[in-house]
Order: structure tokens, then C-alpha cells, then sequence
């Protein structure tokens, strides 16, 4: 089975909620795309939504990283199939044992938006495979090249990146609408970003929050500003203090990250990562995002940001897996994507279950 | 509008140290993938996506730009791998996972 394209994205996750109805529900986002797509998420466990804590994964934002979609597709198929048999999942050399499913699926709210872009993931497949952004051309001023929001710079999180970071530090974000990382022209302009929003709200319960990426074989925690550092909490993205401070690593600088926050984050990646070795020897590396580049408005540094903006809310551990290698790119043949499928896929799966740990 | 395709190269850029790139990645914000690899002599390697015109333009002092593939003819020819019409538009067609369940 080829990549799928953006129809069959959806109606893969359509068929999967017609198909396990006691076990999965679909969820309609409240905003089409920009282009006046709709967007459906899957709700997979076996009691009422809410009842459980959740796990939000999303995917399909980059448009370039087509497996993305497949990546989360398949994990959903995965659990639901194994479920309704009553199997296990064996992926190459790590396995799940059918207890193991049961406990996913009875003790944790897993919500799978698949394609959060279906915009720009349709012009990557049929037009400019290199695309990354959405298509949104309000800020091109009619030219073409200057089309599309990087969708995962366009969180509020240190949106004012010449303010926040350190004149020397090469943040990988852009005001320029004509760059790759343009942020776009406010935090949650995109509809495509406000959806993940509403879903982040609308299911309160979420304890982890995985972007699925590529590429790099690396599973991201929080920060992508600055190296982290558990030991002085006035250090953090909300303290003007640190302004045009940030960005630069091995300076007086760190982002703050609890402790507690920072050791469950590493073992849940270090989890992911052993799980995924399993399958047939790749090695992922477990590394904060500011060890890939230092960023902002990503998703993962907004999903763990709120409780901290807003202690209303509640905290969530924010991760971005980035499968892959450079051999394949952005696009690897599918017979060899079908093997990082696996391979994330397994690593996903003992995320679920240590995170009910 | 020109209808020809444009070459979009992976390229590997070697800066001589941290510094370096750092400066180069500030100056001319590259389309770059992947983790930055530092070699043992403190040197630090890249992969970027450009056209041939903007990776020319990337050389400078302490800087090397070595043309790996050209990435849009790459991702043109796996167009071919995407899907056509809708596999699951069948009632009775439904996804399958690649784990074996067992």
C-alpha cells in the first residue's frame, strides 16, 4: 500500500471509527483548512471520553513528511484491530502482549489527528514535493512564492523571537512570509493550529502530547528555546528579565524544567526509544528540542507552556518524535517506510504503556 | 511562468566551527534537516536544501558546500508512490495496521 493521499487520510480515519465503534470515536475539528478542507481526528479507548487521562498525537503538519500520516494511521489500525481480536502487536523484534492492548485501551484516551495540513500536504504530493508550510496566501501579497505558515512556529510560545532571543542566536524562525519558517503574522493565525488548540481544550485531560516529525531519529522533549536547566525557576520563557538572552546554549541561560517534569520526559523518550531499537537495531536518540536547532511557536514548547501561562490548566509533557534518517529524507521509498512505520509505531506503543506507569 | 522544474539540492555544509554555522544559519536562514554533526577536529556538518544558486552562494571562508542529490527530482519520481482515488472508500474497506497481531 503506496502513501496516502489526503483523501485517504480521512477517510481512513472515518473507516476506522465505523469499523470499532465501541472502542473509537471520530472527532469533526471545528475549523476547515484554509483552503476549505475538513479535518477529522480519532478518539480510540473503551470508556467515556474523559475519563481517562489522554494522550494527544498529531502528525501530517509539515507537508514534506508524508509518513507522518501513515506513522499515526497505523498505530490507530494497530490497537483497534488487536483489540477487537484480542492479540497482541508484534513489530519486528519488540512485541505487546494482549493485556498490554487491552490496558491502552481501557485506561487511556488516545486522540490521533492524523492530518493536521491537508493543504500543503496535497501540493507536496502533487505539485512541490519540497513544500513544508500550509497554503495560506493572505500574506504573499499575490506572489506565489511567498504562500504558506509554518504551522509549527505558529504557537504562542516566545512568538516575538527578536525580543526574546539573543541577537547571535540563529533561532529557526522567520517574519518573512517568502522564508520556510515564516511564524506568520500572529501566534494561532492558522486554523490549522487553532484546531490543535481546541483539541488540546477540548480534552482536558491530556497528560502527553506528541508531534510526529521528520527527519533526524530522534524523539524531542521540551525546550526548543535554550538547553534546559532544572535549578532556578526565574529562568523561564515568561520572564522579561532574560530577554535577548535566550538561544545561544552553554551560557547563563537555560530554560526551566522541573525536575520531576524533566525525568519523566526522558524516561518515557528513553522508553520510546529502547522499544524502537527493538524492532530491527535503529538507534533514535532521546534529546531536548534545542539540541535539533533552537526554535519557537513550536507545538510541543505551547502543549507543555499552558499550565505554566495558565495554572488553570492542566500540564502536559510535550514531545516531537523526528523518524527517519538522511538517507530516506523526507521521502523514503515506501517499502522503507514501511519499516519506520514499525519501527515508530513500537515506540509509540511503550510510550502508551509507560506513561500508565 | 516557467513550467520547468527547479532543481532543489541536498547539499552537506561543513563550517569550520559552532561559531561558525551559527553565524552562517543567522545570516541566511537555509532550509537545513537533521541533527548538526561536530566532527573531531570541532568542525560542524549540516544538511541543507537549496537551489544550486543559493548553495553557490553559501561558500565563503570557513564554509564548504558539497551537492549530495537534487531532492525535488527525488520527491517528484515518489509522487508516483502516493495513492490514487480513495483505497477505503469501500464500506467494507477499512486500514490495517503493519504490526502482526498475533
Amino acid at each position: 500500500m503506496p502513501y496516502l493521499n489526503i483523501t485517504e487520510v480521512e477517510s481512513a480515519v472515518t473507516s476506522l471509527a465505523t469499523a470499532f465503534p465501541g472502542a473509537s470515536d471520530l472527532i469533526e475539528l471545528p475549523e476547515p483548512s484554509v483552503e476549505g478542507r475538513a479535518c477529522h481526528a480519532l478518539r480510540i479507548g473503551t470508556v467515556p471520553a474523559g475519563t481517562n487521562d489522554c494522550v494527544v498525537l498529531i502528525g501530517g503538519v509539515h507537508a514534506r513528511e508524508w509518513g507522518s500520516c501513515e506513522i499515526l494511521v497505523d498505530l490507530a489500525a494497530d490497537l483497534l484491530e488487536a483489540y477487537a481480536a484480542g492479540t497482541g502487536l508484534v513489530y519486528g523484534g519488540t512485541g505487546f502482549t494482549a493485556d498490554d492492548v487491552r490496558k491502552i485501551l481501557r485506561e487511556l484516551d488516545l486522540v490521533v489527528f492524523p492530518l493536521v495540513n491537508p493543504d500543503g500536504r496535497r501540493y507536496s504530493q502533487t505539485v512541490e514535493p519540497m513544500w513544508r508550510k500550509n497554503r495560506n496566501p493572505a500574506q504573499s501579497g499575490g506572489d506565489p512564492e511567498r504562500i504558506g505558515v509554518d504551522i509549527n512556529r505558529n504557537y504562542d510560545f516566545l512568538f516575538d523571537f527578536e525580543t526574546a532571543f539573543d541577537p547571535a542566536a540563529a533561532p529557526r524562525v522567520s517574519s518573512d512570509p517568502g522564508d520556510l519558517v515564516y511564524q506568520g503574522p500572529r501566534p494561532f493565525s492558522e486554523p490549522e493550529t487553532r484546531n490543535v488548540r481546541w483539541l488540546l481544550d477540548s480534552c482536558p485531560r491530556t497528560r502527553w502530547f506528541i508531534d510526529v516529525h521528520s527527519y533526524s531519529e530522534a524523539l524531542l522533549t521540551v525546550w526548543g528555546d535554550d538547553e534546559n536547566q532544572s535549578g532556578e525557576p526565574s529562568q523561564n520563557f515568561l520572564n522579561p528579565a532574560y530577554d535577548h538572552q535566550r538561544g545561544r546554549g552553554a551560557d547563563a541561560y537555560g530554560e526551566y524544567f522541573a525536575k520531576s517534569d524533566a525525568d519523566d520526559s526522558m524516561v518515557l523518550a528513553r522508553q520510546f526509544c529502547a522499544a524502537l531499537h527493538g524492532v530491527r537495531g535503529r538507534t533514535y536518540r532521546p534529546m531536548s528540542g534545542y539540541h535539533l536547532y533552537p526554535t519557537c511557536g513550536t507545538s510541543d514548547d505551547y502543549a507543555h507552556a499552558r499550565h505554566i501561562v495558565d495554572e488553570r490548566k492542566g500540564k502536559i509533557l510535550g514531545f516531537t518524535v523526528e523518524w527517519g534518517d538522511t538517507a530516506g529524507g523526507f521521502h523514503p521509498p515506501w517499502a522503507e517506510m514501511e519499516r519506520i512505520i514499525l519501527d515508530v509505531d513500537a515506540g509509540l506503543v511503550r510510550f502508551c504503556l509507560t506513561a500508565l506507569t | 511562468m516557467s513550467s520547468t522544474p527547479q532543481p532543489v539540492l541536498r547539499v552537506r555544509v561543513t563550517a569550520r566551527d559552532v561559531e561558525t554555522l551559527r553565524a552562517l544559519l543567522r545570516d541566511t536562514h537555509p532550509d537545513v534537516g537533521g541533527l548538526a554533526r561536530r566532527a573531531a577536529d570541532g568542525s560542524c556538518t549540516i544538511e541543507a536544501f537549496l537551489s544550486p544558486e543559493q548553495a553557490e552562494a553559501l561558500e565563503r571562508d570557513g564554509v564548504s558546500v558539497t551537492p549530495v542529490e537534487d531532492v525535488a527530482a527525488a520527491g517528484r519520481e515518489r509522487q508516483a508512490e502516493v495513492g490514487r482515488g480513495d483505497r477505503f472508500a469501500p464500506a467494507e474497506a477499512v486500514p490495517h495496521g503493519l504490526a502482526d497481531k498475533v
